[in-house]
């Protein structure tokens, strides 16, 4: 019992240990899994976040006249695991510090957030388009001597018929089979 | 003395103990036949917080089941993902780059340190020694501060990730960290020397529940328990996992098989952890901190870690596609609380409780 009257003592003379929330901020470091938050600029549509989601929390579908697509992320649904942020290509999805997430029932539904992120127009044939955000696109034509701002234009389809054409031009002489 | 004992302390009966709130506030049933006050038989029911989480497992990716075996529990809650996907990984065939190792071998010795000083602090709860209870959470909050600084959360760390892990620590992180392990080394120190000498402590929980060595191997008991009667057993050391190969760490055991000896080696074993987060923190090697995965083909695979509680046993059965047929675990308290009726027989009523937490059971992992 004496040694530990001399801990009793030292924690008398420390004070509370509690943080004195709500009338001063609660500890909260950087790191905190707060809530998850999508940056929609970034976003590819790719849906990795959705595959790895366990509580299903992440919902991303097309729109009915497919001019773009709807991601929403409910989170009374999310553990807040961060599996999406981890797997996230693009760094499109971040979690925040901010743990205020109490509201009253009545706005249990409103506890999400919605985005809508609008499919481009192929400059070829019109189909609609993933967006590529330009911060990826120019990772991934870095090291090519393309404009990649005009191929980032185009569909999938009508990338290769580019492709064709142009390797078709450039070895259109040399290749000529015979 | 027994004619001090009123008629009806005397007689036989029978007493029901829960199913809520044995000592900690997760649910088991205990049906006590008693002579007076003393325990002569023990009947234990479980199953009351079954959840299914196998079968929940065999309906999810393998990528939303390092999540789901994360919410098996909360006190091992780094454990279950950590041995999962030892498991996957032992399927695939991915090895976890250097970096990745040591991080998961801190994120789970954090988390062991934090789980033995609950208990510790329960037991003092149990016995009525509140301002300890209080003094030992306080200690445990320090790593619960570096838990939520590091990971982002206080228990559930999410610190794993099939080939490696998902967290890194840059300067700042390591320097905060050795600092406040350094301070919980310190108040450690103090609590071992007060659970070793306290009177109070010592009358209360010496010679009550005891199991001897000859019980540890008929019951095929684990960890802290096991440990407790003298049985060296540790899968870090006898099958290294991770980076504990790298490691210097001791295998604490104590002689007694009681419920003093169990929470010293806890205690022990928690200050073992600071050392190895710390050796940990001083060697952590640079490079990548997880492999690139590769397709998971079908197969089984197993995986065994050592939990706070004791072995933890992952089997896995994939049929190639992204979701597993089969994963299955076993948790140490499975093994550990068949040792109550055993830790029971002859004590008296007021021990129930304390040599219940002294086993430091899981029952969410056991029942899931």
């Amino acid at each position: 019992m004496p040694r530990f009257l001399k801990i009793l003592v030292r924690n008398l003379l420390k004070g509370p240990a509690t943080d004195p929330f709500p009338f001063q901020e609660a500890f909260t470091p950087d790191r905190l899994r707060g809530r998850v938050v999508l940056n929609p600029d970034l976003c590819l549509g790719c849906g990795i976040c959705r595959h790895v989601c366990p509580g299903e929390a992440i919902r991303l579908e097309p729109d009915e006249g497919r001019t773009g697509y709807s991601f929403s992320i409910w989170h009374n649904t999310c553990a807040l695991c961060g599996s999406c942020r981890h797997f996230c290509p693009t760094g499109a999805i971040t979690l925040n510090a901010d743990w205020h997430g109490a509201h009253p029932q009545t706005d249990k539904y409103r506890h999400a957030e919605h985005h809508f992120v609008p499919y481009l127009r192929c400059a070829g044939c019109g189909a609609p388009l993933r967006p590529l955000p330009p911060g990826i696109a120019a990772r991934l034509y870095a090291h090519s001597p393309l404009d990649m701002t005009q191929v980032v234009k185009l569909c999938p389809d009508c990338r290769l018929t580019a492709t064709a054409k142009r390797e078709g031009e450039r070895y259109g002489t040399t290749a000529n089979p015979g | 003395m027994s004619d001090l004992l009123t008629p009806c302390a005397q007689k036989s009966f029978t007493l029901p103990i829960g199913p809520l709130h044995v000592a900690l506030e997760e649910p088991m049933y205990f049906k006590l036949d008693l002579d007076g006050e003393r325990v002569r038989q023990v009947e234990i029911t479980a199953g009351h917080v079954h959840r299914g989480m196998e079968s929940l497992a065999a309906k999810r990716n393998f990528f939303q089941n390092v999540v789901l075996t994360e919410r098996v529990c909360s006190l091992c809650s780094n454990s279950h993902p950590f041995t999962y996907c030892l498991a996957v990984e032992n399927l695939a065939g991915i090895a976890v780059p250097p970096r990745g190792q040591y991080l998961r071998v801190l994120a789970e010795e954090i988390k062991r340190s934090a789980s033995h000083l609950f208990n510790v602090g329960i037991m003092a709860h149990v016995i009525g020694y509140k301002s300890l209870f209080m003094h030992v959470m306080q200690v445990r909050e320090i790593m619960q501060d570096i838990k939520e600084t590091i990971f982002g959360n206080r228990m559930d760390l999410a610190a794993n990730c099939i080939g490696g892990v998902t967290y890194d620590l840059d300067s700042t992180l390591l320097e905060f960290t050795a600092d406040n392990l350094n301070r919980v080394a310190g108040h450690l120190a103090e609590l071992i020397d007060i659970y070793r000498h306290d009177p109070m402590i010592k009358a209360r929980t010496q010679g009550v529940g005891v199991v001897s060595p000859k019980d540890v191997a008929a019951l095929g008991l684990v960890g802290p328990v096991a440990r407790a009667a003298g049985a060296a057993m540790d899968v870090r050391r006898d099958s290294p996992y991770a980076a504990y190969g790298d490691l210097e760490f001791a295998v604490i055991t104590e002689e007694g098989g009681d419920v003093h000896s169990r929470a010293m080696v806890r205690l022990r074993e928690a200050r073992e952890s600071v050392g190895i987060v710390l050796q940990a923190l001083g060697k952590l090697p640079g490079g990548e901190r997880r492999a690139r995965l590769s397709a998971i083909p079908a197969g089984e695979a197993v995986a065994r870690t050592e939990a706070p509680r004791g072995e933890l046993f992952y089997y896995l059965h994939a049929d190639g596609s992204d979701v597993p047929l089969r994963l299955k675990w076993r948790v140490p308290s499975y093994l550990n609380w068949d040792a109550l009726p055993v830790m029971m027989k002859d004590c008296a009523v007021a021990d129930v409780t304390l040599i219940v937490n002294s086993i430091d059971p899981c029952v969410s992992c056991t029942e899931r």
